[in-house]
């Protein structure tokens, strides 16, 4: 073993991965399945056609927010608008430095008053935590870095509700989207929200640690399909959900990756927000687009994207799509967000493309 | 794993089917099973003159894009447009119905593995 495959860090599934004959590779500083011996479209398709996946995202982090200024604090440090939040719901987020650009995107989760909950990317933990840590003290509140003692698994797919409930001691139909219960799960304390990332309908389950082999088990026993991370980039890419390294990182605002839903500029003061303004402004400096393929190919990230054969961007997100082809999310010069018509240099040869609008394929979440 | 006797590998696990002075390339079940499901693969022209080590074909899985070496050198004479439409044939069936195009030989050869060869290649 190479001293870098010694240092990657394990989930509490680690084991049941390898039991299972997943194909570890490293990710975000962990040793994850990219997939399972039955492959990356058996799993894509046991998601999108009717049964269920069971993921492992416990590489993702999980920070609690508590006190009397838990909601100052979060309304400074995030750019959506906690206030709108109600105990039990969750909302799409980010964190942004002064320049207006992305630290990370995150969920945040309402208990109450005193109590939030973020969920944030496995590769920003640290640089997360340290973030919060360093806004936290002008304000009344704690923050806790919980990644270590949490598992997060996503159940997601048509079957999602139906497997979970045999385990749960709540109404699962009573969990709208993007709402979540505290309750028991298998003897577990857990936080069970209806989110996800592929577009389907689904889950994603908050565990203790103790509780994740027997919870993770029992799923499978009733008929989960484990899903590795190439099946999870391809449900995401199709819905043209944003990932962060990808559409989002350092170097792009909410204006450029289309995310000014999840910014609001009018919600008073926050890190970030004067930057943001400033740059709605001015105009983006690229813009992020959808695309299809109208030949033959597959676009993958990095491959140069032209307008009237001159460069105009790169693809950020690009695969084949089993129910439409090739497509590909990409950041184009902002006088080109508009043309329909593109190509996309595949190994040096020019590949005809249409913009087009996410998701690429019909999303099935409950609304 | 298959490693089927009656045919040739290269280091870069492709395989090779001799028959007179026509040659058939393909990748190994090794390379397939490595790479994953191949969800597209690009095929050459019919007439292109290739030499030994030559990328004369891609394959994309869901996550890799790899190039396919010529074994020999030669003329493309056929390519299994098949897989076109269905590229996992090289998953399920790599030395079959998988195989990826035919070459009128003329010219060199890379360094081929027989079967004992290439099965100890594998195992170091």
């Amino acid at each position: 073993m190479s001293e870098a495959e010694a240092q990657l860090a394990q989930t509490p599934l680690h084991a049941e991965h390898i039991r299972l004959g997943g194909k570890m590779v490293p990710f975000a500083g962990f040793d994850m399945p990219v997939q399972y011996p039955d492959g990356a479209l058996k799993e894509y398709t046991a998601v999108r056609k009717g049964a269920a996946g069971i993921f492992d995202i416990s590489h993702m982090g999980q920070v609690r927010i508590t006190g009397p200024q838990a909601l100052d604090f979060l309304q400074y440090v995030t750019t959506n608008d906690v206030s709108k939040l109600v105990d039990g719901q969750v909302q799409y987020s980010a964190l942004l430095n002064e320049a207006g650009t992305f630290i990370d995107d995150i969920t945040t989760y309402r208990m109450n008053d005193d109590a939030y909950y973020l969920c944030i990317n496995a590769a920003n933990r640290h640089k997360d935590v340290e973030h919060l840590l360093a806004c936290a003290p002008a304000f009344d509140v704690a923050v806790a870095d919980e990644s270590d003692d949490t598992t997060l698994l996503a159940l997601q797919g048509a079957a999602a509700q139906k497997l979970l409930q045999a385990l749960c001691d709540v109404d699962l139909d009573g969990i709208g989207y993007y709402r979540f219960a505290e309750c028991t799960l298998d003897g577990a304390q857990a936080i069970v929200s209806r989110t996800g990332y592929t577009g389907e309908d689904g889950f994603e389950l908050y565990l203790p640690n103790e509780a994740a082999i027997s919870i993770w088990n029992a799923l499978l026993v009733a008929g989960a399909v484990p899903i590795g991370l190439a099946a999870r980039d391809m449900l995401r890419t199709e819905m043209g959900y944003a990932l962060y390294g990808h559409e989002i990182s350092a170097e792009v605002t909410p204006v450029e990756a289309k995310l000014m839903w999840i910014t609001k500029l009018d919600k008073g003061e926050f890190i970030g927000r004067d930057a943001v303004a400033a740059r709605k402004a001015q105009g983006p400096t690229r813009v992020l687009i959808a695309l299809k393929l109208t030949e033959r190919g597959i676009p993958r990230e990095h491959y140069p994207v032209l307008v009237d054969g001159v460069l105009s961007g790169e693809v950020t997100s690009g695969m084949h799509s089993p129910m439409a082809g090739g497509l590909a999310l990409a950041y184009v010069k902002p006088e080109h967000a508009c043309d329909g018509e593109l190509t996309v240099e595949i190994r040096g040869k020019a590949v005809a493309a249409l913009r087009t609008t996410t998701p690429f394929v019909r999303s099935n979440v409950r609304k | 794993m298959t490693i089927p006797a009656d045919l040739k590998y290269t280091k870069e696990h492709e395989w090779v089917r001799i028959e007179g002075d026509t040659a058939t390339f393909g990748i190994s079940d090794h390379a397939q099973e490595a790479l994953g499901d191949i969800v597209f693969v690009e095929l050459p022209e019919i007439g292109r003159t290739l030499a030994a080590g030559d990328a004369f074909a891609v394959v994309e899985s869901v996550k890799a894009v790899s190039d396919v070496y010529a074994p020999v050198g030669g003329e493309v004479i056929a390519v299994n447009e098949e897989l076109e439409g269905e590229p996992e044939k090289i998953n399920t069936d790599p030395y079959g119905s998988g195989w990826i195009v035919r070459v009128k030989i003329g010219g060199d050869s890379a360094e081929l593995l027989d079967e004992a060869a290439y099965t100890t290649f594998l195992e170091e």
